[in-house]
């Protein structure tokens, strides 16, 4: 698949501060791809920088191939769903979806059957005469939505458009938001701090931190091979612990070995290992090699999580089974759910 | 006991209020020359009004300045106010700070020291001078009117708009122009309000040739007794009433809605 947009090598500064250090993506055709990171890990800048809003000190922005860095945001073939939706509160539902189709001077019938087919899309025929300010949350989104779409944009991006909605709502807008990006078969830039958003919904992500990308792969990918220890602990939760590669397949940590699937590292060679949550099994006592006592546990819903403290590390555990403070237990860890990374500066433990 | 003293009270403040004025229009339709003793109704004073070519000539020239004034008023302020909104929090305050002080200047002074700006440079008061000082008095209050309105729109419609096509001025006049009209109207009526009043600074600039309804009714009251003086205040503030139950009509219409997007 060819690339639709690529950003090389762009550099944004405000006042001295570095937002985006020298970036580099490329996110290819009728893709779904989030950007995902804390605030302030640049990702709102890259979306605003490839709508236009944002004129990078250094690189360019390419779309289709070709050089849009000097293109003003209204050339741009791409559309953008706003955080808090910006819709026009002087316009209907009608007008407001119909104000880009207006601005590029269409034909009236032509603008009346855009805006239907749009209404339908985003499940909200017979809203045309609403007032956009009598609508909730969701249904202001979903305008937002429409509005943006209507112009047949080649890029839609999206800057946290399910931010300011609850749980609930959320993940019905997940939904349909998928079901839209492959009914319309066109590429999404989604903006999130919500990692189980990012995971649920993309076919790529890019972790992003102080303006760099972290990693870029598929959910599966991310969840399961965190490239460091930064985005292991961002994507859902880990226990991350110094280890030493004994040689390849082997891992000692705790003063114990252990089988692995990784190899490459070299022998001797200190290590993170990561380990997940829900990937400790456990056991009774007397039953497995690396015991610990059971320090607090907390209710979940649909687990319970255990913190449980070892010889050297407090491990978190997500589990089913329930076990008392104060119990004594075992922990057993397969060879597939160790994930070792290159040791980095800064690591806990 | 309570009740009466809240009663007499609101009767003393309207009484204070206008009172006065409707002594002055009440003599406005006295058949004799004086200002005290009534000797008879008659209209002719409101005749000679429309009549007297001097009156009208002021008439002419106060709605004229009134009007250029208060329009170049209004654009120059509504696009002061969106380039203050622009600006970085310290600045914006120094030139707000900037904009308060003609606000809160006695006319006296800004009267004065325009006369002699417009002395330094050798131009001769009159028509010119008297409609730059009034532009001049008048943007500020416009600034005034349309900031509060200004910091209300989300700055994210203006990028949604640019987002779905508009060039800059496009968008500009589809997406916030819209929602920072009440500002501008009330801006503009304020200006063209200021603008009619004015006697302080229009007097200092006005030179010998031209005369507006302040400065006129002045001079005339100054040196001799003329009811058609009276007559004109009457006419002024019968079109003042006409106006201000004009812009209620609709208001009383449609309620709490006008009301709400107010605040």
């Amino acid at each position: 698949m060819k690339n639709i947009i690529e950003l090389k090598d762009i550099h944004v500064s405000f006042d001295g501060e570095v937002i985006l250090d020298h970036f580099n993506l490329a996110i290819k055709d009728k893709e779904f791809v989030t950007l995902l990171g804390p605030s302030g890990c640049g990702k709102t800048t890259t979306l605003r920088t490839i709508a236009g809003f944002v004129q990078p000190q250094e690189g360019r922005v390419l779309f289709e191939g070709q050089d849009i860095s000097k293109l003003p945001a209204h050339k741009r073939q791409v559309n953008t769903v706003f955080q808090r939706y910006a819709l026009f509160p002087h316009y209907n539902v009608y007008e407001n979806i119909a104000f880009g189709l207006r601005i590029s001077k269409t034909p009236e019938e032509e603008i009346e059957k855009r805006v239907k087919e749009m209404l339908a899309l985003v499940n909200l025929k017979g809203y045309e005469k609403r007032n956009v300010s009598s609508l909730s949350g969701g249904q202001q989104q979903r305008v937002a939505i429409a509005r943006a779409l209507v112009n047949n944009p080649k890029v839609l991006l999206l800057d946290e458009p399910l931010g300011a909605l609850d749980l609930k709502l959320r993940k019905g807008m997940q939904n349909e938001l998928l079901r839209i990006q492959r009914q319309m078969g066109i590429t999404f830039i989604y903006v999130t701090h919500d990692q189980e958003e990012a995971l649920t919904m993309s076919d790529t992500v890019v972790v992003m931190k102080d303006g760099l990308i972290q990693q870029i792969g598929t959910p599966e990918d991310i969840y399961n091979e965190p490239a460091n220890p930064f985005v292991a602990d961002f994507i859902g939760e880990s226990n991350i612990f110094g280890g030493k590669m004994i040689r390849d397949y082997l891992v000692e940590f705790e003063g114990i070995e252990f089988p692995c699937v990784d190899a490459g590292f070299g022998e001797n060679v200190a290590v993170d290992v990561v380990v997940r949550p829900e990937d400790i099994e456990i056991l009774d006592a007397q039953d497995g090699m690396l015991c610990g006592t059971v320090e607090t546990v907390t209710f979940k819903g649909v687990h319970y999580e255990m913190m449980v403290r070892s010889d050297r590390f407090l491990w978190k555990i997500h589990s089913i089974k329930c076990r008392e403070p104060g119990d004594k237990i075992a922990m057993k860890i397969i060879p597939e759910y160790i994930h070792i990374m290159k040791k980095e500066a800064g690591t806990v433990n | 006991m309570r009740k009466f003293f809240e009663k007499s009270y609101m009767a003393l403040i309207f009484g204070f209020l206008y009172l006065p004025i409707a002594y002055l229009i009440f003599f406005s339709f006295n058949e004799g020359k004086s200002k005290v003793i009534f000797s008879g109704f008659t209209l002719k004073n409101y005749v000679n009004l429309f009549r007297d070519e001097e009156i009208m000539q002021a008439l002419l020239n106060t709605l004229i300045i009134a009007a250029i004034a208060s329009v170049v008023a209004t654009v120059i302020g509504t696009m002061a106010a969106i380039g203050i909104q622009r600006l970085r929090k310290w600045q914006r305050n120094a030139v707000m700070n900037v904009t308060y002080i003609p606000v809160l200047n006695p006319d006296i002074i800004t009267g004065v020291s325009l006369m002699l700006l417009f002395s330094i440079f050798g131009i001769t008061l009159g028509y010119g001078p008297v409609l730059l000082a009034h532009i001049t008095f008048n943007i500020p209050y416009v600034i005034l009117a349309v900031m509060p309105k200004l910091r209300q729109v989300d700055s994210s419609i203006y990028e949604a708009a640019l987002d779905l096509g508009a060039s800059p001025a496009l968008a500009f006049r589809k997406a916030i122009l819209p929602q920072i009209m009440p500002g501008i109207i009330s801006g503009f009526m304020m200006a063209l309000t200021l603008s009619v009043d004015d006697f302080v600074i229009t007097f200092f600039l006005k030179g010998v040739e031209v005369e507006t309804l302040a400065t006129m009714i002045y001079s005339t009251t100054k040196v001799r007794i003329d009811l058609s003086m009276n007559a004109l205040c009457g006419v002024m503030v019968l079109v003042v009433l006409i106006i201000l139950i004009l812009a209620n009509l609709p208001q009383k219409k449609s309620g709490n809605k006008k009301r709400e997007e107010r605040i």
